[in-house]
């Protein structure tokens, strides 16, 4: 999973990804791994680091290697990466290695402006972060970098334009092929995703789509694993956004996990909760196993149960006895001595004398209940022989009713039982 | 891709009739004194029915099947926890991407979470 980059670098990615850079100084050594991701922390790209980046940037291709950190790794669930010309470089302890990472940016921004727009595309679908990061860091930069750095962005623009929401293919186009208008979509959807990234980074939640980002925006590109820089953006971008998509719907599976927003905490809930279910079916099964001799009522229970579960919202109408089944949709009667068994039927006997025998509990416990409210005044007795008249019809119907009932679920039950 | 997920209810009554059955032929079965046999063949039994009520549109349910046919060992799975690790934990996880590894693991857990209720109701309304 992804690992937390050293030194406040935040390495995201999904699958393992590529070996960042976890220092500044590895992308002066790593140029191969410079094609793969930058990762600058916060702290660095902040400003005050733009000048000699800046004017490190001249390079044409420099434009290119704009880098974006991410180190917000709770905000973006996928990493986003891209590589900054800030920041990270920043640190650099000499600007020899910048001067370094820039021949080699060429090579890198080619392949890696597909993730980047992949990996950036998460956040905001917006492959114009090239263009935008350029402009970011105009303000800062002389016209040669703006001047330098479209075309090398063109070449970006026109491979992250194949990553947007419109799904094109054209992260192979030619990058000569850019058109006016592509980068005018880029621009805006890059500055958009400029400002995410500052989001990210900073926290701050501008969405001005055109806003010009007061600090460097580092993009951070990431490389999924075992891919190379060339792989095709469109894919993984869908692929990212499927893996994210299921993602969301496992945290609404398991509870608790609302506040946790990383993927590897995440991953891990999720196994852990795999694990407690099945030790809790591996419990039940044991307990089962001992507990369980008579298998003929347990169909009848298991209808019982069905039924219980469709009425699953109902209160326990017994109030009194809240230690029966909960979901028994009669309401309490009035007590009555009634001994007679349920014979609707040697299926249903278990049943009905289950629901029946927790019914009468429930009649008995009304029964004698003190009635505060009259019912044992001189009255009482003709209440008594009044709601006994009462409870023995209704407790006729009762049982009529959970008659009806259960043969319905049994038909229910009867049919699934055919096919199965 | 995306299958839409169970109908819980669905997969707990079909569960639930597979599984009484299955216990019944246990309990019916020699050799199944009060001993730790009949702990695994029970809880092999709750693994597949809960397979078996699934069906094979599901890769996990597949697996699970495929390996009962095969007569390997469907029960040591589970007791000898495997790593924490998701492949290990869904049946058939091995073998297949993680997009679709995300999926079964999503559905698995439905099917885990309908087979625990309809464990628990047997349980609760066997003995009272």
């Amino acid at each position: 999973m992804g690992s937390e980059g050293s030194g406040g670098r935040v390495f995201q990615h999904r699958g393992g990804g590529r070996d960042m850079n976890s220092g500044i100084g590895g992308t002066n050594s790593a140029s191969d791994k410079v094609s793969g991701v930058t990762m600058c922390s916060e702290s660095m790209f902040y400003g005050s680091n733009w000048d000699p980046i800046v004017s490190l940037g001249q390079s044409g291709d420099f434009g290119n290697s704009n880098i974006v950190s991410q180190s917000e790794f709770a905000n973006n669930p996928l990493v986003l990466e891209n590589q900054t010309m800030c920041g990270s470089l920043a640190q650099f302890p000499s600007d020899s290695g910048l001067v370094d990472l820039v021949p080699r940016i060429p090579g890198f921004g080619s392949g890696s402006f597909s993730e980047m727009a992949t990996s950036f595309g998460h956040n905001s679908d917006s492959p114009n972060f090239s263009k935008g990061v350029s402009q970011d860091h105009c303000p800062n930069s002389d016209g040669g970098i703006l001047g330098a750095s479209p075309y090398g962005k063109r070449k970006r623009e026109v491979q992250q334009r194949a990553s947007p929401k419109s799904g094109e293919e054209e992260q192979h186009k030619d990058p000569s092929g850019d058109t006016s208008k592509e980068d005018d979509e880029m621009k805006q959807k890059f500055e958009k995703g400029i400002s995410r990234g500052k989001q990210a980074v900073k926290q701050a939640k501008d969405d001005q789509s055109g806003a010009e980002p007061s600090k460097d925006d580092y993009i951070h590109v990431r490389a999924k694993r075992g891919q190379a820089t060339n792989s095709h953006s469109l894919a993984e971008r869908v692929r990212r956004e499927k893996i994210s998509e299921r993602m969301r719907l496992l945290q609404e599976l398991v509870p608790g996990c609302n506040k946790i927003t990383g993927k590897a905490m995440m991953l891990d809930e999720i196994i852990n909760y795999v694990q407690s279910l099945q030790q809790q079916v591996e419990f039940l099964s044991m307990k089962l196993a001992t507990v369980n001799p008579e298998l003929n009522m347990d169909i009848d229970r298991i209808l019982s149960k069905d039924i219980l579960h469709l009425r699953g919202g109902n209160t326990t109408p017994l109030g009194v006895n809240p230690g029966l089944s909960p979901s028994f949709p009669f309401p309490p009667y009035p007590q009555g001595a009634f001994n007679n068994a349920p014979g609707t039927g040697p299926p249903f006997h278990s049943l009905s004398q289950h629901i029946w025998n927790t019914e009468l509990q429930g009649l008995l416990q009304m029964g004698f209940d003190p009635d505060p409210s009259g019912s044992m005044g001189p009255n009482g007795n003709y209440n008594r022989s009044i709601t006994f008249l009462d409870a023995i019809q209704t407790s006729v119907l009762c049982q009529f009713r959970v008659v009806i009932i259960v043969f319905f679920r049994v038909v229910e039950n009867g049919a699934i039982k055919v096919r199965a | 891709m995306n299958i839409q997920p169970p109908n819980s209810s669905s997969i707990k009554s079909r569960f639930a009739v597979k599984f009484v059955q299955a216990m019944k032929r246990l309990s019916k079965r020699r050799g199944m004194g009060d001993r730790y046999k009949r702990y695994r063949a029970t809880r092999a039994a709750a693994r597949v029915s809960l397979a078996a009520a699934v069906g094979p549109e599901r890769a996990w349910s597949r697996a699970v099947l495929r390996r009962i046919k095969k007569r390997r060992g469907l029960i040591g799975r589970t007791t000898t926890n495997p790593r924490r690790n998701l492949r290990g934990l869904v049946p058939g996880g091995k073998g297949m991407d993680y997009c679709s590894l995300l999926s079964e693991t999503a559905h698995y857990i439905t099917c885990l979470q309908a087979q625990v209720q309809v464990m628990q109701d047997m349980l609760h309304l066997s003995s009272p």
